[in-house]
């Protein structure tokens, strides 16, 4: 009986020491995560957006083109600048997969690839 | 991620900056140099020092270019590229350049160039092998010793989080334009806040637009897909529809006469009265697949695309012309990247330009110095300094200070390495990252205010050194230059003499405040000064 | 002669702004502005860069309006240099930068 609680204090401090060593890093993990959240899922929303935005503006071929070029930029850094304003890591998160998706899909539709 | 929307924002503007604050610095510094491009290199090679461009520049060009092609017909007739670079006002030599022999699986063989003082017609001694202003040019965006793709990737990166400082940094400072004309003196961090501040402010719109048309610059490489989806065969087919003029002819070997030049030169001018030509290129001469190529320059107008027109070689007809009438679109798109490379720039504009870009290198210099001060200020007394600390205190000495002195040294290496040297431009660069190099393995054992003194000091003994190096081994010096106006040299050898008073400037600075143990202003002004004399 | 008048026009709007704060104004005048001159100044401000902004871009176009960023740069180098170092210099450099501003306009409207 004696030894048995012993063991489960063992194993609780086990498991405190997991938690204390996930929270001393979590904020290390959000950080890196939400600039990973920057760069790369801003990279892959901007291009989608972009090249969705080439297909769709209604304009010569050429120039929606250049114009949703030289937007791209400006959309890169408002998405990067969002990502580090929003607080909660998951809303970013979800954001960007399915605004980048919906954004892949249509594309998708309007060059007949499905 | 931090309690209000205004903390995200400083907590992102530090760190963000921090990441990359000394290879912005380097872009920056490069840059700034870069809008003297032709300058620098001029002063490079002193060989074409005193060729002046004539009075009726632009009327004399039609001449030029038939004695340029009747000179070529002999002196290289199997050549497979001519080139005739006319007379610029700011590179006012006449080139006529053409391509040596191929060696074998080589694409291409490299120019043999002819230089050409326009105003006498005599030909110019060849002038000593350097990079000048090319190399801050490619050092610029392609950081030399990193592949290609690999170093744009890195400056692409760089400058979209200098963007994204830009933006989060007008956010933070609400009061940035409240306080815009002060300044706090010896106020340690303080006064490094204020000269970050108003190094940024007051040059803003030129820190966005820089930033922002540099990231455009690269846009194909950064993001090729909307050009992929809109186009079958991407980049290339937005090109081939933007540029009538891209077009891809096949080489053949079939030998045919050129075409009369006097009559290519007769629908040029009919196509454009009174242009000014920048260059008169022929691929193939000789051949049956000739074609000529012909540029004038943009003038001030702000647009990137230089007006060319295209030839059939053989037998004179006009193949392609560049749109004379840009949609809104293209006009938008195009002038982005005419502002950032400033080509269309006058002496004054081009001033300016070199002005905001010495604000942003302080601006790059006191933000990251700023950031060790504050650090130091919280430490308690017996604290020691954390690894990050000296990490950053490292790179900033070896940055802020061993690139200006890289930067004089490669001016020096270029006056002192023997002319006849093989492979000199290699050596000439090869001084500057040696010296960087030093200078950073300097900081990494000691990195004190007294370093910074002492690495001020052999600054500004450097950038002294620049001119009077000048004046003892070209027949040139700054006094003959004022003299005879040419103010390229003038202002070089000035920006060297004025970047070298601004570094002893720092040293009493830096000296008075030691004791006081106060942080001081002066190196952002430092920095500063390297930027000028570079640039000059 | 019009990129000096431009140049003037605009280092005086930004005088004008400077002017219009409390603090600049007791350094260089040692007595408080009433609420009343510091709007004078700014609404002088406002004109004064406007017509600045306006003559460089009737002047040059889309070159102008560059010109016009690099004068707001260089006016605010220069204003912040005297306001930091050398406040009671500030009335002889405003005297100077309107009679630039006269002197140049007289030039070109005689010629």
């Amino acid at each position: 009986m004696h030894a048995q609680s012993q063991k489960n204090s063992q194993s609780f401090i086990l498991m405190d020491k997991i938690k204390q060593y996930y929270q001393s890093y979590a904020y290390q993990l959000s950080v890196i995560s939400r600039f990973f959240a920057a760069i790369v899922g801003g990279y892959v929303f901007t291009s989608v957006f972009t090249a969705l935005l080439s297909l769709i503006l209604p304009l010569k071929k050429s120039d929606a083109v250049l114009l949703s070029i030289s937007l791209t930029i400006f959309v890169y850094s408002c998405v990067f600048i969002w990502v580090f304003a929003v607080k909660s890591l998951k809303t970013i998160w979800i954001t960007i997969l399915l605004t980048s998706s919906a954004c892949g899909l249509s594309i998708a539709l309007l060059k007949g690839w499905l | 991620m931090k309690e209000s929307f205004f903390r995200s924002m400083t907590w992102m503007h530090t760190w963000v900056g921090l990441l990359v604050c000394w290879l912005l610095y380097l872009i920056f510094f490069a840059g700034t140099i870069s809008f003297f491009r032709d300058e620098v290199t001029l002063w490079n090679q002193p060989a074409l020092h005193n060729a002046q461009a004539p009075q009726e520049r632009i009327s004399l060009q039609r001449q030029q270019i038939i004695a340029g092609v009747d000179y070529l017909k002999t002196a290289a007739p199997e050549s497979n590229r001519w080139g005739i670079y006319l007379p610029q006002e700011r590179e006012s030599q006449l080139i006529y350049a053409y391509e040596k022999p191929r060696p074998e699986g080589k694409r291409f063989g490299g120019w043999q160039e002819h230089y050409i003082n326009p105003k006498t017609g005599e030909s110019l001694q060849q002038p000593r092998e350097t990079k000048g202003g090319n190399f801050f040019y490619r050092l610029h965006f392609d950081l030399h010793y990193i592949d290609v793709r690999t170093a744009r990737w890195i400056v692409c990166f760089a400058s979209l989080f200098m963007l994204v400082a830009l933006i989060s940094g007008v956010v933070i400072h609400k009061r940035i334009f409240k306080d815009m004309f002060s300044f706090r003196k010896n106020k340690g961090s303080r006064s490094w806040l204020d000269s970050h501040n108003v190094s940024s402010v007051l040059a803003l719109p030129f820190h966005i637009m820089i930033t922002y048309t540099g990231l455009i610059t690269l846009i194909f490489m950064l993001f090729p897909y909307p050009a992929m989806t809109a186009y079958e065969d991407g980049i290339r087919g937005l090109f081939n529809d933007v540029t009538p003029t891209n077009v891809r002819t096949k080489s053949s070997d079939e030998p045919a006469p050129l075409t009369a030049v006097e009559s290519v030169l007769d629908q040029v001018y009919t196509n454009w009265p009174n242009a000014d030509l920048t260059q008169f290129a022929i691929k193939d001469p000789n051949k049956a697949s000739a074609t000529i190529t012909v540029r004038a320059s943009t003038g001030t107008h702000v647009r990137d695309q230089t007006p060319t027109l295209l030839f059939n070689g053989v037998d004179g007809s006009l193949i392609a012309k560049s749109v004379d009438e840009f949609s809104s679109t293209e006009v938008f798109y195009d002038s982005l990247t005419a502002l950032h490379t400033g080509r269309l720039a006058n002496p004054l504009l081009r001033w300016l330009y070199f002005l905001c870009g010495v604000a942003g290198c302080v601006m790059i210099a006191t933000g990251c110095i700023m950031w060790a001060k504050r650090i130091r200020e919280r430490m308690k007394k017996d604290q020691r300094p954390s690894f990050g600390l000296k990490l950053v205190e490292g790179l900033n000495l070896a940055t802020l200070m061993g690139l200006p002195l890289a930067t004089s040294v490669f001016f020096l290496a270029n006056r002192l390495l023997p002319i006849n040297m093989i492979e000199r431009a290699d050596k000439e660069i090869l001084a500057f990252f040696v010296t960087w190099l030093a200078v950073a393995l300097f900081a990494l054992f000691k990195r004190a205010k007294q370093q910074w003194i002492l690495l001020a000091w052999v600054n500004s003994i450097a950038c002294i050194s620049i001119p009077i190096v000048n004046a003892l081994t070209t027949n040139g010096n700054i006094i003959s230059y004022l003299l005879n106006g040419q103010w390229a040299l003038f202002s070089f050898d000035l920006v060297c003499l004025i970047s070298a008073v601004l570094f002893i400037v720092q040293v009493k600075k830096l000296r008075t405040h030691r004791q006081a143990s106060v942080s001081n202003v002066r190196p952002s002004r430092v920095a500063k000064n390297k930027l000028r004399e570079q640039s000059a | 002669m019009s990129e000096l008048l431009q140049f003037s026009l605009c280092l005086l709007a930004f005088n004008c702004f400077a002017l219009a704060k409390f603090n600049h104004y007791r350094d260089v005048f040692k007595v408080r502005p009433t609420q009343k001159q510091s709007n004078q100044f700014v609404i002088a401000a406002w004109i004064s860069i406007l017509l600045s902004l306006v003559l460089s871009v009737v002047e040059h176009k889309g070159y102008g309006g560059l010109l016009f960023c690099g004068y707001m740069a260089l006016s605010v180098l220069l204003l912040m240099i005297f306001y930091s170092f050398k406040a009671s210099w500030v009335k002889f450099m405003s005297v100077i930068n309107i009679t630039t501003i006269f002197l140049s306009g007289l030039y070109i409207s005689v010629f």
